[in-house]
C-alpha cells in the first residue's frame, strides 16, 4: 500500500489526525461529565492509552510533559507501586502504565529524584509473583491473570530488572495456558482468546522464549479472526472490535504472519470506526468513542504502516523509538 | 495494557448535546457520587473501617462496581471489625493449597497501615488460661471452659455465615448489571476464600454448590462470558480439592459442557472445556482401550453430525481439529486413544477425510471444509511419515485453488503454503 492510495481514499477513510489529538486533549477537561469521575479507576492507564496515540500521530508534546510526570509520580504509594489516581490502591496495571508514561516521557529519572526509585518500582512488582506458579497477581487481593504477568514482564525489561522475578516459572507457566488452537488463556484451562494471546506472546518475546509458541497453529487462529467487515474478533464466532486490531495484528506481527490477514481491509474498518468530527475512535463504526479504541486503533494503524504515524513496537505498544531509547534496540 | 472496564462496547454515538438543564443535573449527580466518595476516603485515611464505612462502600459501589479502592475498603471492613478475628490456631490448616502471594506483600495503599489487610490480626481476648498447673482450677471448670470456647467459636461462625452470605448476595445484582466487570468477580472469589478459612466443612461446602447455579445463570445470559467460564473453572477446582472434602465433578461438568452444545452448537466455550475435560474424565472412568475407542467414535459422530448443520461454523471445525490432533500428535500429552494402532489412526483419518469430501456434494462453496480436507491430508502424511501423492498432490492443489478463490482475504497464508510444499496451484480464471 502506497501513501497514493490512502490520499485518493473518500474523507471519511483518512485518518483524521487533528480531531484524534484534540479529542484526547480535551479528556481531562470533561469534568462536568458524570462518566469522568466514574472512570477516575482508569486515570493512568487512560493517560497511557491517550499518550501513546498522541506519540504514533506525531504529536507527543500535545499534552503537557511536566504535568503529566507530576501527574503520574502523585499516583505513587510508599511501596512502590502506582494507583489509578491520587487516593486509589497501587495496582499492577496502573503501574505498568506508571512506567510506560515515564518511558515515553524520558522521566526516569524523575521516578529517581523525586519518586521512590526504580527499585522500589521493581520491588513492588516482583512481590506480586506466585513463586509456586510463576503467574503473577494484580495486587495484595490475588486476582491472578496472565494479563499482569505481562503487564510485570513490560514493566520489569523497561526498568532492567527483570532479574527480580523467576521468568523460568513464569514462561512454564506460559507454557501450562496453552491449547490446542495454538492460542492461549487468562490461566491454564481457560479458553483461547486473542488479548490474552497478545500477552502470552510478548511475555514469551521479552523472556526470549519464543521457541515455545506453535507459530503455523496460532497464526491460522489468529488469522481466522479476521470476518467479513475487515474487522478482527477475539474469539471464534464473535463480533469484530477495533482493539482486536491491535492484541491480534501484534501478536501476528510477533511471530511473522501478519500477511496472513487483509491489511488493507482491516485498515478500512479502523479508519471507518473514526469520528472524523469530535476525533476518536470506537469498538466499531457508528459506536461512541473512548480512549482506549483510541489508541489500539492507532496503534493497529501504525502495525498496518498508515502513512504519516511513527512505528508502534508491537511487544511493548509503545513507539519504537522509546523502546529504541531505553532498551538500546 | 489495562483491562477493558470503563471503554465503550456496542454503545451508539450519538450528538452528545446536552441542554443546560441537563449538565445542571450532571452537576448534581457528580455533586452526590463525590461527597460519598470524600467521605470514604477520609474514613480510610484514617483507618477507619467500621460498620458506617462499610454502608458507605455498599451506596457507592452501586453507583460504580469498577472502583476497585473502594471494593479493598470494603475488605478491610471485613476485616478490621465485621467478621470474627480467627483465635491463634484455628483452621490455619484449611488455607488455600494454591496460596497467592497475599501472604507475602504489603499493604498497597500507602495510607492504610501495616495493621490492616493481610497481616494477622492480634488475637482474641481469650479467657486467662494461664493458670494451668496451679491447684486452682478442677475438671468442671476445663469442662465449662471449652464449652464456653466452643460456643463461642459457633456464634463467631454464625455470625461471619451471616456476613458472608450478605457479600454474596450484595454482588448478585451488581454481576447481572456488569457481567464483564473483573472487580466484582474477584471480590466474589475472595468473599468465598473467605468462606472455606472461616466457616466449617460441610457449610462452607453448600455455599461453594450454590456457585456452580450462579454460572449456570450467568451463562444462559450470555453463552460466552470467559469471566463466568473461568469462574465456573475455579469453583469446580475448589469443589474437588480436600479443602471441602471434595471429589471429582468430572463427570457433571462433561454433562453440563454437553447441555450447553445441545443448547447452541456454535457455543466454542463449550467445546474448549470438553478438551480440557476429556482426558481426565477417562482416566477417572478407568476407561480400557474399547471403551476410549468407543468414545471417540462417539464424539466423532457427534460432531459429524454438527459439521452437517454447520459446515461455516468455526467452533465446530476446531473441534474437529481437536479429534483429529489426537490421532496424530499423541506424544507428550494425554490423548483421547493412546493405544491406537498406527493402522487405526490411519483408518479414521481417511475415512473423515472421505466423509468430509462427501460434504462438498452439498456445501461446495464452504471453504472451512477445503481447509479441514487440506490439513487431514497433510496428517494423514506427516502420520506416515512420506509425502504426498500424486493424486494427493492434485487434491492439494485443487482445494488450494478453492481456498484462494473463497478465502481471498487470507490470500497471504495460502500462497505461504503453497510455496511451503512446493505446490503449484493455476488459479482459476
Amino acid at each position: 500500500m502506497t501513501t497514493q492510495n490512502f490520499t485518493s481514499l473518500p474523507q471519511e477513510l483518512q485518518l483524521a489526525t487533528s480531531a484524534h489529538v484534540k479529542y484526547i486533549q480535551s479528556l481531562d477537561s470533561r469534568k462536568d461529565e458524570y462518566d469522568y469521575w466514574l472512570t477516575e479507576h482508569l486515570r493512568l492507564n487512560g493517560l497511557y492509552w491517550g499518550l501513546t496515540a498522541l506519540h504514533l500521530l506525531g504529536h507527543p508534546e500535545a499534552l503537557p510533559r511536566a504535568e503529566t510526570i507530576d501527574f503520574v509520580l502523585s499516583c505513587q504509594h510508599e511501596n512502590g507501586g502506582f494507583g489509578a489516581a491520587p487516593g486509589h490502591d497501587a495496582h499492577m496495571l496502573s503501574t505498568v502504565s506508571a512506567v510506560q508514561i515515564l518511558a515515553m516521557v524520558d522521566a526516569f529519572d524523575d521516578l529517581e529524584t523525586r519518586g521512590r526509585g526504580k527499585a522500589q518500582v521493581g520491588k513492588y512488582i516482583a512481590s506480586l509473583q506466585n513463586r509456586q506458579t510463576g503467574t503473577f497477581a494484580g495486587d495484595e487481593w490475588g486476582e491472578e491473570d496472565t494479563r499482569f504477568l505481562y503487564g510485570a514482564f513490560n514493566a520489569l525489561s523497561l526498568l532492567g530488572l527483570l532479574h527480580l522475578v523467576d521468568v523460568d516459572k513464569a514462561v512454564d507457566h506460559i507454557a501450562a495456558c496453552a491449547n490446542f488452537d495454538g492460542g492461549y488463556g487468562v490461566s491454564p484451562g481457560a479458553e483461547s482468546h486473542s488479548g490474552q494471546i497478545f500477552t502470552c506472546v510478548a511475555a514469551l518475546t521479552i523472556a526470549g522464549r519464543k521457541e515455545l509458541i506453535d507459530v503455523d497453529r496460532l497464526g491460522r487462529w489468529l488469522s481466522e479472526r479476521q470476518i467479513a467487515g475487515g474487522g478482527l474478533n477475539g474469539r471464534p464466532e464473535k463480533k469484530e472490535d477495533v482493539c482486536y486490531s491491535w492484541w491480534v495484528l501484534s501478536s501476528l506481527e510477533m511471530i511473522g504472519k501478519t500477511h496472513w490477514i487483509d491489511k488493507e481491509k482491516l485498515t478500512n474498518f479502523i479508519l471507518s470506526s473514526q469520528d472524523t468530527d469530535k476525533g476518536g475512535i470506537s469498538d466499531r463504526p457508528g459506536d461512541m468513542v473512548d480512549v482506549w479504541h483510541t489508541c489500539f486503533g492507532i496503534a493497529g494503524l501504525s502495525l498496518l504502516e498508515y502513512p504519516g504515524l511513527e512505528p508502534v513496537d508491537e511487544v511493548y505498544c509503545m513507539p519504537k523509538s522509546t523502546i529504541k531509547r531505553v532498551l538500546g534496540r | 495494557m489495562a483491562d477493558q472496564g470503563g471503554s465503550n462496547h456496542g454503545i451508539a454515538r450519538t450528538s452528545r448535546t446536552r441542554t443546560e438543564e441537563q449538565r445542571q443535573k450532571d452537576l448534581e449527580r457528580i455533586k452526590d457520587y463525590r461527597d460519598l466518595e470524600d467521605q470514604v476516603r477520609a474514613h480510610a485515611a484514617k483507618n477507619d473501617f467500621s460498620a458506617d464505612v462499610f454502608a458507605l462502600t455498599s451506596k457507592l459501589l452501586r453507583l460504580n462496581p469498577e472502583y476497585y479502592t473502594v471494593w479493598n475498603v470494603r475488605r478491610r471492613c471485613l476485616i478490621s471489625g465485621l467478621l470474627s478475628k480467627p483465635s491463634p490456631g484455628s483452621s490455619p490448616s484449611k488455607a488455600s493449597p494454591t496460596s497467592s502471594p497475599t501472604a507475602t506483600t504489603t499493604t498497597s495503599s500507602a495510607e492504610c497501615s501495616s495493621s490492616l489487610s493481610t497481616e494477622t490480626p492480634p488475637a482474641p481476648e481469650c479467657p486467662t488460661t494461664g493458670k494451668s498447673g496451679t491447684t486452682a482450677e478442677t475438671e468442671a471448670d476445663k469442662e465449662d471452659e471449652e464449652q464456653k470456647k466452643q460456643q463461642n467459636k459457633e456464634q463467631d461462625q454464625q455470625n461471619d455465615q451471616q456476613i458472608l452470605q450478605k457479600e454474596l448476595h450484595f454482588t448478585i445484582p451488581l454481576l447481572l448489571e456488569s457481567p464483564k466487570c473483573y472487580w466484582i468477580w474477584s471480590y466474589r472469589l475472595w468473599i468465598l476464600k473467605q468462606v472455606i478459612e472461616r466457616l466449617s466443612v460441610p457449610v462452607a461446602r453448600k455455599i461453594w454448590e450454590e456457585e456452580l447455579g450462579l454460572t449456570s445463570k450467568m451463562l444462559l445470559r450470555d453463552q460466552r462470558n470467559f469471566h463466568a467460564w473461568g469462574y465456573r473453572r475455579h469453583v469446580v477446582e475448589q469443589l474437588e480439592s480436600p479443602a471441602l472434602e471434595g471429589k471429582s465433578l468430572v463427570e457433571s461438568e462433561f454433562e453440563f459442557t454437553t447441555k450447553k452444545i445441545e443448547q447452541n452448537l456454535s457455543n466454542f466455550s463449550a467445546w474448549h472445556s470438553r478438551s480440557k475435560l476429556i482426558p481426565r474424565l477417562l482416566d477417572e472412568r478407568n476407561a480400557d482401550d474399547e471403551a476410549r475407542k468407543a468414545f471417540f467414535e462417539e464424539e466423532l459422530n457427534k460432531i459429524g453430525e454438527a459439521i452437517n448443520v454447520g459446515p461455516d461454523d468455526q467452533s465446530l471445525w476446531y473441534y474437529h481439529q481437536f479429534l483429529m490432533l489426537n490421532l496424530v500428535s499423541f506424544v507428550g500429552h494425554p490423548t483421547i486413544t493412546p493405544a491406537f494402532t498406527q493402522e487405526e489412526r490411519v483408518t479414521y483419518l481417511q475415512r473423515e477425510i472421505e466423509g468430509i469430501q462427501e460434504l462438498l456434494e452439498d456445501y461446495d462453496d464452504a471453504k472451512l471444509i477445503y481447509e479441514a480436507l487440506f490439513d487431514y491430508t497433510l496428517y494423514l502424511c506427516q502420520l506416515q511419515e512420506r509425502k504426498p501423492n500424486e493424486q494427493e498432490e492434485e487434491d492439494l492443489k485443487s482445494w488450494l485453488a478453492q481456498l484462494k478463490k473463497l478465502d481471498p482475504m487470507r490470500s497471504g497464508r495460502w500462497a505461504d503454503l503453497e510455496r511451503d510444499l512446493g505446490l503449484r496451484v493455476v488459479e482459476e480464471a
